[in-house]
């Protein structure tokens, strides 16, 4: 069942594109979509650092951390990433990653397998669309968005 | 790391007069000190390399020859982390490809000037047995062992690094032997950083364009080339032009001669030849106008730029099309993709289709033109209505010095990109896509354009908003974004089987 934008507004989002790479229109994209849906988005941009996203989930009190990659490195970029979250008192927050996530055409099964390996909650495929994310980020936060309501 | 808030500034006053031979000197020791693989650079015996070859395998040659015969060259991109992956892809471009230009991609870590993460990229992919780089880490590898590469091809070589950082990697790779080397510093830093400044970005092109000038007076003319193809996400012909000149500016103020013009297409049949053609007339305009008379400014035409499409079959249609346009519109050169471009990087074989694919479009359209047609004649006209007054605006602002210019206009929003990642853009010129298939711009944002133009963009939009039922709005930008990459079920369906 998708949350209202109300219940949206109690969950903030981090945005951004991991390491050194630099295909920012899709995130931007992405980012103004999810703040049109009622969700807080705290935009980070392109080429932000896995250490930044971290600190500006802690800074924010975050819900979730929605990661993107294009350029083919961010199996490189991403490992560790859950485990800085733990280290850093992010026990609960919740990981996404989606985009062009690996280096060549692989199949999506495998990728997807080695990203959840790495920690993240869900993978997102390349093409995929914002609504598509919106309904999963409603149902993956329903208990932080209704908790913080009440 | 990205970042640099402080210019390095050498100790010069920035402008766009040439780096003087003694403060270039020292700039050159400071750089190559900066990795261990610096030290085997040796600039005479790297020129002496360079005039061994046979001219076929000089790119700097082999554009003019291709443009006194009217061709149009094809060329791939493509890198892998490792020597021996990047050497198989070449061989296979240049022998199954039929490449007439052979591409080394640099991974983006190297780009990034990250080279411990590089090597350590280098080691995972050999542990992996697949690349885990996005590219190949040239100054890794260092000039030396590189060479290998250029000697493995029989064609001439070119290095691509989107980056605003192309110090080192400039000076390795002409060092190997590439003769050619794509990047500039108002394109790139405005596309491919975040926080690095455009007077960063031009005083780290200034470098590399001295450094092929350095080339030149040895007697080796080298190939620069500028990539207007920008953020690569429906850039209005205008607007890669205004960075064609203003990056060849900057660079023939260096001392380079043979320098390159990029154009993303717009996959519209006439804009893209109108574009083609003036941004070779509009850059010779403005350099003629500033004394230059001797410079050769060819143009390369790129394959789609924007979102891909996730079928095959799709993407063969927009290869083939692609080279369709370049031929058509007069490009000395066309920069490929393939069928696998929606996925990221493509297998050796698959590059070696997708041009293979655009070399049999290229012959196909050969004798085409569209000189007399009056759409074409009309773009023309818009096209250099929009870029001069944009353009002398900043040659005025930097009152006469273009690199001033520049810096000022691109603070003011009067030189403006769309997209742009770069905290130093305003970036808030909007294109979108009108009824006809034409790129307009729909916000033009700072940009000096003038009142007449911009009715002409907005009257073409109204008619795309009013034909899809949709607001006259910015959402006409961002949906133009995914245009290409949607279904064909959704592009062009059978409407009438469900009535």
């Amino acid at each position: 069942m998708s949350l209202t934008p109300e219940q949206r507004g109690n969950v903030t989002l981090i945005t951004g594109v991991i390491g050194a790479d630099t295909h920012i229109v899709g995130n931007r994209i992405l980012s103004m979509a999810l703040e049109k849906e009622g969700f807080k988005v705290v935009a980070l941009g392109a080429l932000t650092p896995a250490e930044d996203f971290v600190k500006a989930a802690i800074e924010t009190a975050a819900d979730a951390i929605l990661v993107s990659s294009l350029y083919g490195q961010g199996e490189l970029d991403c490992r560790g990433f859950r485990d800085m979250c733990i280290e850093a008192g992010l026990e609960d927050i919740t990981l996404y990653v989606g985009g062009n996530l690996v280096v060549g055409k692989q199949a999506w099964e495998d990728v997807e397998q080695r990203y959840i390996a790495m920690g993240f909650d869900r993978a997102f495929p390349p093409g995929t669309r914002t609504p598509d994310v919106v309904a999963m980020l409603d149902e993956d936060l329903k208990d932080k968005a209704n908790g913080a309501a009440a | 790391m990205d970042g640099h808030p402080q210019p390095d500034t050498d100790g010069l006053k920035f402008s766009a007069e040439r780096i003087p031979d003694d403060v270039f000197d020292r700039m050159r020791e400071k750089n190559l000190a900066r990795w261990p693989t610096g030290a085997e650079i040796d600039l005479e015996e790297a020129a002496a390399f360079h005039k061994s070859m046979p001219k076929h395998k000089q790119l700097g040659w082999v554009m003019r020859k291709a443009d006194e015969e009217g061709r149009c060259l094809t060329q791939p991109r493509g890198g892998f982390g490792t020597l021996e992956l990047q050497k198989e892809l070449m061989v296979c471009l240049d022998k199954q490809g039929h490449a007439d230009i052979v591409p080394t991609t640099t991974d983006s870590y190297t780009r990034n000037e990250q080279w411990q993460n590089a090597a350590n990229g280098v080691e995972e992919s050999k542990k992996a047995g697949r690349s885990m780089l996005n590219g190949y880490p040239m100054v890794n590898y260092g000039p030396k062992t590189t060479r290998q590469l250029i000697e493995a091809i029989d064609k001439p070589a070119i290095v691509l690094s989107g980056t605003a950082m192309p110090r080192l990697t400039s000076e390795v790779g002409f060092a190997a032997g590439y003769s050619g080397y794509l990047g500039s510093g108002l394109a790139y830093t405005a596309s491919y950083t975040k926080e690095i400044t455009i007077e960063q970005g031009i005083r780290n092109y200034q470098y590399l364009d001295r450094l092929a000038a350095k080339y030149q007076e040895m007697g080796v003319e080298l190939h620069r080339r500028q990539p207007g193809f920008l953020t690569g996400t429906n850039i209005p012909p205008s607007i890669a032009i205004l960075t064609c000149i203003i990056d060849a500016l900057l660079a023939v103020g260096q001392g380079v001669k043979n320098y390159g013009l990029e154009l993303g297409q717009t996959l519209h049949l006439v804009q893209d030849a109108a574009a083609i053609k003036m941004a070779r007339e509009l850059t010779q305009e403005y350099l003629q106008k500033l004394g230059h008379d001797d410079i050769f400014t060819p143009v390369t035409s790129l394959h789609w730029m924007g979102a891909w499409p996730y079928d095959d079959a799709q993407c063969e249609a927009l290869v083939a099309y692609g080279g369709t346009l370049a031929a058509i519109g007069g490009a000395v050169s066309v920069t490929t993709k393939s069928s696998h471009e929606a996925f990221g990087i493509p297998t050796p074989e698959a590059n070696a289709a997708g041009l293979r694919s655009t070399r049999m479009a290229i012959y196909l359209a050969r004798h085409i033109r569209l000189d007399e047609m009056p759409e074409f004649k009309t773009e023309c006209e818009l096209i250099a209505s929009e870029v001069r007054p944009v353009m002398d605006k900043v040659l005025e602002m930097g009152d006469g010095d273009v690199a001033i210019g520049t810096i000022r206009a691109c603070e003011a929003g009067v030189m403006d990109i769309p997209w742009s990642p770069n905290n130093y853009m305003k970036s808030r010129v909007m294109p979108a896509r009108d009824a006809d298939g034409y790129l307009r711009i729909f916000d033009c944002g700072e940009m000096p354009m003038s009142k007449e133009v911009m009715d002409y963009h907005h009257e073409k939009l109204r008619r795309r908003a009013e034909r899809d039922n949709v607001p006259f709005d910015h959402e006409l930008a961002v949906a133009s974004v995914y245009e290409l990459s949607e279904s064909l079920e959704t592009l062009i369906p059978f409407p009438w089987a469900a009535e």
